[in-house]
């Protein structure tokens, strides 16, 4: 009987996942238009064809298709590069692509363990629950290919990842949900995740819908009830507590680096610099931009600072302490682009974390429905067995690594534009940009 | 009357904003958390060199950003001054950064008010840097002066306040001057060159950049003597911190506060101050905090119960449950001062001279929620009577260890130890202990108060009775040997001699004292400190009088410590044990006593004595997963983090704990024969965990899995929030209070409300707990997603079992509350609270 029904299901699983993929070559070649109501102001039908285009080739478009900026009137998009023209312009040859440099350091301490990732950017935590197990294998296989990270958020370590583990950032998160020793034991790099910049000062509300019996299973919590992360570490509430806490995972684990996850709330210099202090070698500012289709939306423009804002205030302040150089600065929170993380660590940050992107990677289409169960007709943010189905890891893995193929290629030409050979050097070179007001 | 009073009083501080520089944004300089504090009343004067140990292991909650320390109910022949002197004149200690301004600064800002009859330099070390400090500390003048009597007439005139008290109005004219001076030479000053470190009565403070512990050392206060000492390490977030004026005690007149948290309304507390004319002058919340305090107390002339409410109001539940006539006033007080009470995660440490009756106070008072740690202690032994408060109860032992070493009348363990539930209708959240009669060494005297004023019942001094057989029955094998030796001893020093004297195995010596601290609570040396501190000694040097681990000698425990820790290696034969000597082991890093366990482990060590422990962190942390195979037993004072992550070991420990026990915890067994700190068993997946006494606030938070636990005592607050552990009944998790608590008689008795907190099992969604309420007290106003169930035969039996492993592990037989006659009888008295189904929830 059973057998009857995985054919029917891998018949259906199958049919679906085939037409998406049809669909997402199609798009954008822009041979049926472009379609009507696909995305917002942040995420315009642009930057997600563009992306889907990036995903499938490799390379940026050149159809037409603007990959460069949205249409917000804020953020990014009214931050350019001077040379943008050049930029543009520059072709990249064989000799370039060696002399260019786009690896950063994650621990710049003269201390621990060394660890470089090979491009500017590592994957966000979204956790198992949150997202399909199929999607979270895609990205670690993609980030394996691409020598850098990804990280599991906060829903447990799904044994699947467990071959990619050099590769898996573990989340340290509110709920504690899925935290064991043996998995903060594997992993590179620890983040504590003390805020989210899409929902800061509010926890995680994972509905009863997407509480499957693996999602249970892997929280060891019950099927179908609502889980709860709450808002704060209730064994933090002090920066010295946080220091705390830093040394009981140190404890677990001495070689693994720490990364402090935060929001930018007006004092977010003051934060990052005790975090520092407290040890850690990766801080990690995540804006307001960001965040999945599941926060509230009240919550997701009005609270943190935009992150371009945030960059810069925390990138001088460290400098103004003198540690500037022994911490690594991460920023997150609506890096939709190679253009927008180019243009966040000219501003101040060593490199971004990216998770949106990813998903518009193999599919997104940022419909906004990520907190229902079924909610996700391209098989991202859901857990149901059969929608998690339609992405399978090696082909959404292609694509992931397709786009950041493009990225590459467009961090070359802005560096090699700019006469720089290293992504390091445009840290914090904020002359190389200019504000313009977006009008439309 | 009053309100004319406090009007006037107010507005003739009309000139000091005038004149205050235009803080346009009030942004903290610095944020800043946890900080170490502790403050300690004793009725003899304590010197500064017992505090020493107590704040070397505190440091971690600090950063060497800033000490200080603060001392009341001073010694007037080491002032240099008469006791009448003492008693009369305000001492003024002003912090020279730049001692070029000295003639100046006096001739501006102090001889036109006040009188000096006695000025002197503080005496300091040579030099600072062989202290390891990287800036220079302040040097310290120090005045005795009174307020000029031409000054305060114009004073009187001018602001018209002919009616008050002389010495309310020469109170707020040091105010007045002090805050000028502040103004001038410290808050307004690119440069900032001289504050004043205190000003009052009986009352001195110090302060530097570096920690507490220097500040003793450099100022030569190792002999000063004092009836109450706070001290308090600083942990502002910024790394480069030149100059001390932000380091606590914060001060106002007659009064000394420090501070462990971080408020988050900082902006409209200045707000509200500045409506009393009061504009922050150092920028960090812990300065506001005391001008909130001195306002309240001094200005407003409230009681301190008054000025509790008004820090930390009592809301929602605990308000309804307040008598009628304290509500009308509360509210009252709420309605008048909400936008200045602190809000967020706080504790303060406030030392007070009370010039109107020379008494001295220690208060110490914890934010509504409980955000942060804090422990009461109270010793009263034939000699003295010391109160205690700190941020840690290791802080606390290690002050205790530290004094009974120097001086034997003392000993090493209080007789009871607390925490206060904040803003509850039980205890307010507060309590004060008061010296009385300090000016009379003989008649004085220490009351600890809640902050309803009820006495905390201390017992008198214990005598050293004969150990009462009875706590040691029926339990195991060796019991009947143990109480043959019982027989022979006439007190608690023959007996442990006697033990040791026997010959029998070293793994029976160790168990018979194990067992001695294991049954304490039911003998008539429960709450007398001095029993546990003298087991503990021996039990101490027992342990460290057995071959080290790289002697040749053959033996069935092999001990270990910190000078020999590169010895460690594989037993020598497979069921040796291990005994660590975690005393001078480091309190975290990759030398801590967690990580030489963890070391021992992988070197295949199953069974792991740990002795000694002075606050170390994360004990068991780091095992990793499937370690059923080894049994750790843990003496002393472990620090925060105790078995968080444990992954199938069993860890019995045989003393109180502190915070974050038991923190993920997956598998495993975890016995607690004392109390737990905030955040127990948070996020937890499993495990049996059984505490034979109270657990503080949050415990259970966020636990999903099997956790199954059976806490003997109470909770304070928020217990089993956010529970997710399924259905006990089809093997999830769930919690037994059990609510009982041992006399002095070691008796077991009720606890009279199981539980007093406003929130139980609050957004639950699995799991349950079993609460014993014989007399119907859980309300389910108390509930926010739960419900009381009827218990199902499947609930008693569980219930049954883990009362009958209870009672193995602590001796506590409820059938000894007289009202039961049958176990059934018990198990009746429970009432289970699970989860409803909410559509909120789905």
């Amino acid at each position: 009987m059973n057998g009857v029904n995985d054919k029917i299901l891998a018949k259906k699983v199958a049919k679906h996942s085939n037409n998406i993929r049809n669909g997402l070559d199609v798009l954008p070649s822009l041979k049926y238009g472009v379609p009507s109501g696909m995305g917002n102001v942040r995420w315009t039908s642009d930057l997600i064809l563009s992306t889907y285009y990036q995903a499938k080739n490799g390379n940026p478009p050149n159809n037409g298709l603007n990959y460069l900026t949205g249409a917000s009137k804020g953020g990014f998009d009214c931050i350019h590069f001077k040379r943008e023209k050049e930029i543009l312009e520059t072709e990249i040859s064989r000799t370039d692509e060696k002399n260019i440099d786009l690896s950063i350091s994650l621990n710049k301490k003269k201390v621990g363990r060394k660890l470089d990732i090979k491009i500017p950017a590592y994957g966000g935590g979204m956790s198992f629950g949150s997202v399909s197990l199929n999607f979270m294998i895609s990205r670690a296989m993609a980030a394996k290919e691409l020598g850098t990270l990804t990280c599991t958020g906060e829903g447990g370590y799904p044994e699947p990842l467990m071959k990619f583990k050099d590769h898996i950032i573990v989340q340290l998160a509110t709920g504690m949900f899925g935290v064991r020793e043996e998995t903060l034991q594997i992993a590179p790099v620890i983040e504590f995740k003390y805020a989210q910049g899409a929902k800061p000062g509010l926890g995680g509300h994972l509905l009863a819908d997407k509480v499957t019996a693996a999602v249970a299973k892997m929280r060891e919590s019950t099927e179908f009830t609502s889980l709860y992360s709450p808002f704060p570490f209730h064994s933090v509430y002090s920066v010295e507590d946080h220091k705390k806490h830093v040394d009981w995972v140190k404890t677990i684990n001495p070689y693994a680096l720490v990364s402090v996850k935060v929001s930018t709330p007006r004092d977010v210099d003051m934060v990052a610099i005790g975090s520092y202090y407290a040890g850690a070698e990766i801080i990690h500012i995540d804006g307001a931009y960001g965040g999945t289709g599941a926060a509230p939306e009240i919550a997701k423009k009005n609270i943190a600072m935009p992150i371009e804002y945030a960059i810069p205030i925390v990138h001088k302040y460290l400098i103004k302490e003198g540690v500037r150089d022994d911490v690594t600065l991460i920023a997150s929170g609506g890096i939709r682009t190679a253009f927008d993380a180019a243009k966040a660590i000219a501003l101040g940050a060593d490199g971004v974390v990216i998770g949106t992107s990813e998903a518009v990677a193999v599919g997104c289409t940022h419909c906004g429905n990520c907190e229902r169960g079924r909610g996700c007709q391209i098989g991202i943010t859901t857990t149901d067995p059969e929608l998690s189905l339609f992405i399978d890891p090696i082909w959404g893995s292609k694509r992931i690594i397709n786009m950041y193929k493009s990225w590459i290629i467009q961090w070359r030409k802005i560096l090699a534009a700019l006469g720089l050979s290293s992504i390091r050097e445009l840290v914090g070179k904020n002359e190389v940009l200019y504000y313009k007001k977006q009008v439309f | 009357m009053q309100e004319e009073k406090i009007r006037k009083l107010i507005f003739s501080r009309k000139h000091l904003i005038k004149t205050s520089n235009n803080l346009s944004s009030h942004r903290l300089e610095a944020a800043e958390g946890g900080c170490g504090v502790i403050g300690v009343a004793s009725t003899q004067k304590l010197k500064g060199k017992y505090f020493f140990d107590a704040l070397i292991q505190m440091k971690n909650r600090g950063n060497g950003k800033g000490g200080g320390v603060a001392v009341l109910g001073l010694n007037p022949r080491q002032l240099g001054v008469s006791q009448e002197e003492l008693k009369e004149k305000y001492i003024l200690q002003i912090a020279f950064l730049d001692d070029t301004i000295v003639e100046t600064l006096e001739n501006e800002n102090i001889k036109p008010f006040l009188e000096i009859s006695k000025e002197y330099w503080v005496d300091t070390l040579d030099n600072y840097e062989s202290l390891g400090l990287e800036t220079s500390p302040p040097k310290i003048k120090r005045y005795f002066c009174s307020v000029k009597n031409n000054w305060r007439k114009k004073f009187i005139e001018n602001n018209k306040l002919h009616d008050i008290d002389i010495k309310e109005i020469d109170d707020e004219i040091i105010f007045q001057v002090t805050y000028k001076l502040n103004n001038q030479f410290y808050a307004s000053l690119g440069e900032k060159k001289a504050f004043v470190l205190s000003a009052g009565k009986n009352i001195v403070v110090f302060k530097l950049v570096g920690y507490a512990h220097d500040v003793i050392r450099y100022y030569k206060l190792e002999d000063f003597e004092g009836n109450i000492w706070i001290g308090h390490h600083r942990y502002p977030t910024k790394g480069r911190v030149w100059h001390p004026g932000g380091a606590h005690p914060f001060v106002s007149v007659n009064s000394a506060l420090v501070h462990n948290g971080d408020f988050s309304n900082y902006y409209s507390i200045t707000q509200y101050l500045k409506q009393k004319q009061i504009e922050p002058l150092f920028l960090t919340d812990t300065e506001v905090a005391i001008y909130l305090f001195d306002l309240w107390k001094r200005v407003y002339g409230y009681t301190l119960e008054s000025v509790i409410e008004a820090m930390a109001p009592t809301t929602e539940r605990d308000f309804k449950l307040l008598p009628g006539d304290k509500q009308l006033k509360y509210q009252a007080i709420q309605t008048k001062h909400f936008h200045g009470s602190p809000d967020g995660p706080w504790f303060f440490i406030i030392g007070y001279s009370n010039t109107k009756n020379t008494n001295i106070e220690l208060i110490g008072i914890t934010d509504t929620s409980m955000l942060r740690p804090q422990v009461f202690a109270i010793q009263q032994n034939d000699y003295a009577t010391i109160g205690l408060v700190a941020s840690e109860r290791q802080a606390i032992d290690a002050f205790l260890a530290s004094l009974s070493n120097e001086d034997k009348r003392f000993y090493a363990k209080a007789d009871k130890y607390w925490v206060a539930r904040g803003g509850s209708h039980t205890d307010g959240g507060a309590f004060v202990f008061s010296l009385e009669n300090t000016f009379n060494e003989k008649n004085i005297q220490l009351i600890c108060k809640n902050k309803f004023g009820e006495k905390i019942k201390v017992r008198k001094p214990a005598k050293d009775e004969l150990v009462p057989a009875k706590a040691f029955e029926n339990v195991n094998d060796f019991s009947e040997r143990l109480n043959k030796i019982i027989s022979k001893a006439n007190n608690l020093d023959q007996l442990l001699t006697l033990i040791r004297g026997k010959h029998i195995n070293i793994e029976e010596i160790i168990t018979y004292y194990t067992f001695l601290l294991d049954r304490l609570h039911l003998s008539k040396y429960n709450n007398v400190g001095w029993a546990r501190a003298k087991i503990e000694q021996e039990l101490f040097s027992f342990f460290r009088s057995l071959p080290l681990i790289n002697s040749e000698e053959k033996s069935r425990i092999y001990l270990l410590n910190w000078d020999i820790k590169n010895k460690l290696e594989p037993p020598k034969q497979m069921d040796a044990s291990l005994a660590i000597d975690i005393r001078d082991f480091p309190a975290e890093g990759n030398s801590s006593a967690a990580r030489i366990i963890i070391e021992a482990y992988k070197k295949g060590w199953k069974r792991i004595y740990t002795f000694d422990w002075r606050g170390q962190r994360f004990c068991c942390s780091g095992l990793g997963p499937n370690t059923e195979d080894l049994r750790v037993d843990v003496y002393g004072n472990p620090g925060d983090y105790l078995g968080s992550g444990l992954d199938g070991a069993e860890v019995y420990v045989h003393c109180s704990t502190q915070d974050q026990v038991g923190q993920i915890m997956r598998r495993g067994k975890l016995v607690i024969y004392g109390d737990v700190g905030q955040a127990f068993l948070y996020g937890a997946k499993g495990g049996e965990i059984y505490v034979l006494g109270n657990t503080a606030g949050r415990p259970l938070i966020n636990a999903v899995g099997k956790p199954k636990v059976v806490i003997n005592g109470t909770s304070l607050d928020y217990l089993a929030e956010s529970f997710m552990a399924g259905d006990p009944l089809k093997g999830g998790g769930f919690v037994i209070v059990n609510a009982v608590f041992f006399d002095e008689n070691g008796e077991v008795r009720q606890i009279p409300t199981p539980y007093h907190g406003s929130n139980l099992f609050s957004l639950a969604s699995g799991g349950a707990i079993y609460i014993r309420d014989p007399k119907n007290m859980i309300e389910k106003d108390q509930l926010n997603g739960g419900d009381i169930f009827d218990l199902r035969e499947e609930d008693k039996k569980l219930i049954n079992c883990f009362l009958k492993k209870n009672q193995q592990l602590f001796g506590i037989n409820l059938l000894e509350l007289n009202e039961y006659e049958t176990f059934s009888d018990i198990v009746n008295t429970y009432k289970k609270i699970a989860p409803i189904k909410l559509d909120v929830l789905k």
